[in-house]
């Protein structure tokens, strides 16, 4: 039977010197979704993404990509045969024109599919004998996302694709990457700091906060699973604590009691009931409060 | 299609080099006649220590046209432009290259021994197409000025330029894999050219053994036998200096 995660981490760690990257991550991304990977400015997506393709060694636990060891020199050549990377910067070669650029991907991967390569040439709208250098920041993200989706990668990674892209461009580049997954079982690992664009696309989302994965699930179950809690109260809120399994943060604002829980909202109500409060209202909770609420919390 | 890549990335280091070294052989071989107009007043200059022995060396080896082109080209040329441009086409081009897309390139499906090997190859192929090409202007404009020049000898010279140039090439090589930018290994590379160059010139005794002896051809010129030692000795530590850069490249984190 085939493995049905693409990309498997187990307590995974990289340090660099006296600073750790990654601390203890474990993921687990299954075929087919569009897995986004959350996190702040260095809290260690690019690092993650490095390992998986190789690039750079874990100090310890495991990364496994296909079933295959990231770490080990000829696994990893396999690895990068069946998928493909972007980078932040969307490192490609300047002095080549978008045409060579092209070519030189294309003689690398047998499965290359010159019917997306066509497509996506039209529809990007790309300037085949343009030099890499003189591409703008936009074209060059389609370019690079060109040389990606046409590979006929199973895994495509990206780390931060829309970075720098104004929201007409970032837009495009989401719906291309939403059809050409729809299109087949591609599976989409992207890194992003972007909030809107992983509700937008991913169905799955891990957010990474100093090098560890503190929330990780499917889009729907986190939204169904994260509740807030409002109690209100006549005079000024209480300092309680919550017995309730999921309880991940309280506030305490004048009259009014928040409470954050990613178990679910019935116990919290109940709990909250036997207070006396004047209102107990259920609210849900988006990706962002999510996200905030998770990295704040473990600030 | 990774040759193709470090060929745009070396291309106009390579063709710069081809053009100042074959210009040079080309105008010391045109500036034959002249020179020799001027050879009678050589014995009257009275400069002495190692400045003055070197151009009245010079001058009794330019008596004859073989002696003259090893004096003023073989000489000079190999071992001071010649070995800057095999630093220059040894560096960067890996992770650190002008052109950008070191990460696009480890993303590749290819192990990083082949990338060093691609790299280190078409770096060498650069640097023998710029010794025999630049070797052969000379046989090929010998005539223009009235005397002849061995094709062979042309050929000799350029394979001892080439192994001894495949020194500096692959230790700048190895050093482009230390550091990621791609000053720090041409400036090092140049400084070690540099220090064995002023050790050479310090210790003349023992310079038989020196790269740059084996880069001149200086004991094919003497003695008409190639340099085995020198050439199976720099051809030992360009292999250890490649070895070396793969090993490293392989172990390193980007």
């Amino acid at each position: 039977m085939a493995d049905p995660h693409v990309i498997e981490t187990v307590d995974l760690c990289k340090r660099y010197g006296t600073t750790d990257a990654v601390r203890g991550l474990t993921l687990q991304v299954p075929a087919g979704s569009i897995y986004g990977f959350l996190g702040r400015n260095g809290a260690g997506k690019t690092t993650t993404i490095k390992m998986l393709f190789g690039m750079t060694r874990p100090t310890s636990g495991a990364v496994r990509v296909f079933g295959l060891a990231a770490d080990e020199s000829h696994s990893s050549v396999e690895i990068r045969r069946r998928a493909a990377f972007v980078s932040e910067d969307k490192d490609l070669y300047d002095h080549m024109t978008v045409e060579e650029m092209i070519r030189f991907t294309a003689a690398f991967f047998p499965r290359w599919r010159r019917d997306l390569e066509e497509r996506y040439l039209r529809a990007f709208d790309l300037p085949a004998g343009r030099k890499v250098k003189a591409l703008s920041r936009g074209m060059r993200t389609k370019l690079a996302l060109l040389v990606t989706l046409a590979r006929g990668a199973e895994l495509l990674v990206l780390d931060e694709p829309t970075s720098g892209l104004d929201p007409a461009m970032t837009e495009e580049v989401l719906q291309a990457l939403v059809q050409h997954v729809a299109g087949g079982d591609t599976t989409v690992f992207f890194s992003s700091h972007q909030i809107a664009e992983v509700d937008q696309i991913a169905d799955r989302v891990a957010i990474i906060d100093r090098g560890r994965a503190i929330v990780a699930g499917a889009l729907d179950d986190l939204r169904e699973r994260y509740r807030r809690v409002q109690i209100v109260f006549d005079g000024s809120a209480p300092d309680v604590t919550f017995r309730s399994p999921g309880v991940e943060r309280i506030e305490r604002n004048g009259r009014v009691l928040s409470v954050l829980s990613s178990g679910g909202a019935e116990r919290v109500v109940e709990e909250a009931r036997a207070l006396g409060p004047v209102a107990v209202d259920v609210l849900p909770v988006t990706l962002k409060e999510i996200f905030l609420e998770s990295v704040v919390t473990e600030s | 299609m990774l040759w193709y890549k470090f060929w745009l990335d070396t291309r106009w280091r390579f063709l710069i080099g081809l053009l100042l070294l074959g210009g040079s052989a080309f105008t010391i071989v045109l500036a034959y006649p002249r020179i020799m107009q001027l050879m009678p007043m050589v014995p009257q200059a009275d400069t002495g220590g190692e400045l003055g022995r070197r151009i009245r060396e010079a001058a009794e080896l330019s008596r004859d046209y073989r002696g003259y082109i090893w004096s003023q080209w073989f000489r000079q040329q190999p071992t001071q432009l010649g070995t800057l441009f095999a630093v220059l086409l040894g560096t960067g081009g890996l992770v650190s290259s002008a052109g950008g897309g070191g990460l696009f390139t480890l993303s590749l499906p290819v192990s990083r021994h082949r990338l060093v090997a691609i790299r280190a190859a078409t770096g060498l192929a650069e640097l023998l197409a710029i010794a025999v090409v630049s070797s052969l202007v000379i046989p090929m404009v010998s005539p223009a000025v009235g005397h002849t020049y061995s094709v062979g000898s042309a050929i000799v010279h350029a394979l001892c330029w080439f192994v001894a140039g495949a020194v500096f090439l692959s230790l700048a090589l190895l050093l482009s894999t230390v550091f990621s930018d791609v000053w720090r290994p041409l400036l090092l590379t140049c400084a070690i050219a540099f220090a064995l160059a002023c050790f050479d010139f310090v210790f003349r005794d023992v310079n038989h053994y020196s790269v740059f002896h084996v880069m001149s051809g200086e004991t094919y010129f003497r003695t008409g036998a190639l340099p085995w030692f020198g050439l199976f000795a720099s051809a030992a530590i360009a292999a250890a200096a490649l070895y070396g850069a793969a090993v490293n490249f392989s172990a390193r984190d980007f």
